[in-house]
């Protein structure tokens, strides 16, 4: 984040009110000038999965806001959006990058988009300032996590009842740091908070979590894969 | 006719319509407070088709003696058995209905018999219905575990069977016929296993709640029927006969079954396609009815109030969270750690209208120290929302030997030495709780917000040979003892 540059979005969601209000709040928000900052060009918008392959197969953009839940395609909203996406790159050559963005906290939405390939989830909830560095995150390749999330991810890989990886490639488990980058997440820490918490570069918080994401997906641990195979995700 | 006789002597004997506008007497009065059930097939409690059962308790007198009055008036041409089937063929089935509780007005308009029952309902005045019915209600009770322990149903069947027999061959014989034991068998045996048969078949009725059939039964109502046709077919043919008409019976159902297989199957699936329709469009009632409750409500709430943006989230807020654990079935939870921590958040947010994130891992029921616990992160939360500034974090893990619970802010914080002495707030409702139950409480500040952190020891529900079980968390100590609080740091912070 040298040098400003642009991140191309595309907006995917069913409710056209919501699309509107994230429009507006991010094109306001992405004029003001802050550090390290982007500019935000809003590419396209969508309202369903065949859409919304459509958009993002013409736009190239470099980040998609994906709603979990959207009509068409096989009945399994943006993950279906997702999967259809999976060669396109990006203008920058780089993969279209998503961001599932939910009123839903359910495991089984969490886990579908995540599976299928986001590279983070927040919830609509989220005010305007957070969901713009989330997507300058996930346009750097990096994860995004929120809070429910962390706590999903402690919950699934069995950290909260104290079970850590003896080496960090494991799938199954977290390691001791991951579980550490989770907890204050879940906390409601910020990356840059947690980085002074346990005296490690932001960067680093970010590896950790990408790895953490990376275990999300590959994972083959029992609660997981009940939780894909109920949504017929394998 | 004798349940009809007793009904219209009741109405002969005239105490008159007792009409609304009728004179108030005190017997009247009674009864009309307790309604007469309407005249209904009862499914719990049945022996063949619930209709006598359906007639006691609609007049109010024991089960027993309407079954007996309807074997004994069988016998005069087989009165009791037309009373029966008729009634059977246009009383409406319910399922269970407490006869305490009135039942909804319309139902007696549904069928004509009903609306019957409804009339004499209105019509005849009983002073000791009440006292009668609680006395009845009790009796039923005990009689239905009773018909469910055994088989006499088969004995009521056969004793209304052979009183029938009896009255066949009476009437035929005073009228003149022969008696022939070869006719009058078969037809008891097909009656009985008619009776079995269609017994059955009424539970398995299309919708509602469905009782599994009782296969014994349907097999040997079958038996019984085909034993009766073929001997009431071969009668008077000798053995080598009987046979041939067997085999040529059995290709014939054969062949009836083949061809009308297809048709039936048909049925059944058109069958199963609108009950599924009809669950769905029931369902869809349900969430209507809720959605109609809460969510309407709140939007006509929110539309009016407009004006004021803090109510307006507050009142948004406040539904999201309803509705959400209305769709995550969040009441699946209730009595656990989480549930409880869901609500206590959920009530700091309605009062100051202010979101708290809750995060919750693991979860385990509830008991008195995680009570305290949820009581100290409330108050944490409480104060978080109304001196700090959002967002207002709250998680909680639970651990194998400790719950832990990290409330965060990010106002200006508070430095507890500065905390005047009268805000016993933080002090007691904090750090003195989570003491009294053996856990530790320590408040950090941090340059963009305060952090409290709440840690209660719990016992291993699993493993019992954990350290942490040492320290037994049902014992209520009012001083902290070395041992339970292992952290400094809150020792100083508390003193």
């Amino acid at each position: 984040m040298t040098d400003p540059r642009t991140i191309r979005i595309v907006i995917v969601d069913d409710h056209h009110m919501f699309r509107t209000g994230v429009r507006a709040e991010l094109t306001s928000l992405s004029a003001t000038p802050r550090n390290g900052a982007f500019t935000l060009e809003i590419a396209g918008e969508a309202g369903a999965v065949e859409s919304a392959v459509q958009v993002i197969k013409e736009q190239q953009p470099d980040v998609v806001l994906l709603d979990v839940h959207l009509p068409g395609g096989d009945g399994h909203g943006g993950a279906d959006v997702i999967r259809a996406c999976t060669a396109v790159q990006s203008q920058a050559g780089v993969p279209v990058r998503f961001l599932a963005l939910s009123v839903s906290d359910a495991a089984e939405d969490v886990i579908a988009v995540i599976r299928a390939g986001a590279r983070g989830y927040v919830t609509k909830t989220i005010n305007a300032e957070e969901l713009l560095t989330a997507i300058g995150r996930v346009a750097d390749g990096d994860a995004v996590f929120s809070p429910r999330l962390a706590g999903f991810v402690l919950d699934a890989f069995g950290a909260a009842a104290g079970e850590v990886a003896e080496i960090d490639e494991e799938l199954d488990r977290l390691s001791a740091r991951e579980r550490e980058v989770m907890r204050l997440i879940a906390r409601g820490y910020q990356y840059k908070e947690v980085a002074k918490e346990l005296f490690i570069s932001v960067k680093t918080v970010e590896t950790h979590v990408s790895s953490v994401l990376r275990k999300l997906q590959l994972s083959s641990r029992h609660e997981l894969t009940a939780w894909a195979m109920g949504r017929r995700l394998l | 006719m004798g349940e009809y006789g007793t009904v219209q002597t009741a109405y002969e004997n005239g105490t008159g319509p007792a009409r609304p506008t009728g004179p108030p007497e005190a017997p009247g009065a009674s009864w009309r407070t307790t309604p007469r059930p309407p005249l209904v097939r009862q499914r719990e409690g049945k022996v063949i088709a619930g209709v006598a059962k359906g007639l006691a308790d609609h007049l109010g007198i024991p089960v027993v003696a309407v079954r007996v009055a309807l074997v004994l008036t069988s016998i005069p041409f087989g009165a009791g058995l037309a009373v029966y089937v008729f009634l059977w063929a246009t009383m409406r089935e319910v399922g269970t209905v407490d006869p305490a509780a009135p039942t909804d007005p319309l139902s007696p308009v549904s069928t004509p018999t009903s609306s019957t029952g409804s009339t004499t309902s209105t019509t005849s005045t009983t002073a000791g219905t009440g006292s009668s019915s609680v006395r009845h209600h009790v009796d039923l009770a005990s009689l239905r575990t009773w018909l469910r322990s055994g088989n006499q149903a088969v004995l009521i069947t056969l004793l209304g069977v052979a009183a029938l027999a009896v009255a066949g061959a009476l009437w035929l014989g005073s009228a003149g016929l022969d008696v022939h034991a070869e006719v009058i068998l078969p037809v008891v045996a097909i009656v009985i296993g008619a009776i079995f048969f269609w017994s059955q078949l009424d539970d398995t009725d299309t919708l509602g709640a469905r009782r599994p059939v009782r296969w014994i039964w349907l097999v040997v109502g079958l038996g019984l029927t085909i034993l009766g046709l073929v001997g009431l077919l071969v009668r008077g043919t000798n053995l080598t006969e009987l046979w041939q008409v067997a085999g040529a019976v059995l290709a014939a159902l054969v062949g009836v079954a083949v061809l009308s297989a297809p048709w039936i199957l048909r049925l059944w699936s058109n069958l199963r396609v609108e009950q599924a329709a009809r669950i769905r469009a029931t369902e869809r009632a349900d969430i209507a009815a809720h959605l109609h409750d809460s969510v309407l409500q709140t939007l006509a709430l929110i539309q009016r109030q407009s004006g004021d943006a803090a109510t307006v989230a507050r009142l948004a807020r406040a539904q999201e969270r309803q509705l959400r654990s209305y769709l995550y079935d969040e009441d699946a939870r209730a009595g656990t750690l989480g549930a409880a921590l869901t609500a206590a958040m959920g009530e700091v947010e309605d009062l100051h209208g202010v979101p708290v994130q809750l995060v919750v891992t693991g979860d385990r029921p509830m008991d008195e120290h995680l009570d305290a616990l949820v009581k100290a992160v409330r108050e944490a939360t409480w104060n978080a929302v109304r001196h700090a500034s959002p967002p207002v974090s709250t998680y909680v893990e639970v651990g194998p030997d400790a719950v832990e619970a990290f409330v965060r802010d990010h106002g200006a914080g508070f430095d507890l030495d500065t905390v005047p002495d009268d805000r016993a707030g933080v002090r007691e409702s904090i750090i003195g709780r989570m003491e009294r139950h053996g856990g530790t409480a320590r408040i950090r500040r941090r340059t963009d917000g305060t952090e409290v952190e709440l840690r209660l020891p719990v016992r291993q529900p699993v493993e019992p040979e954990q350290p942490s079980a040492a320290t037994p968390p049902a014992d209520p100590r009012s001083q902290p003892t070395p041992g339970s609080t292992p952290d400094p740091q809150t020792q100083e912070q508390a003193s």
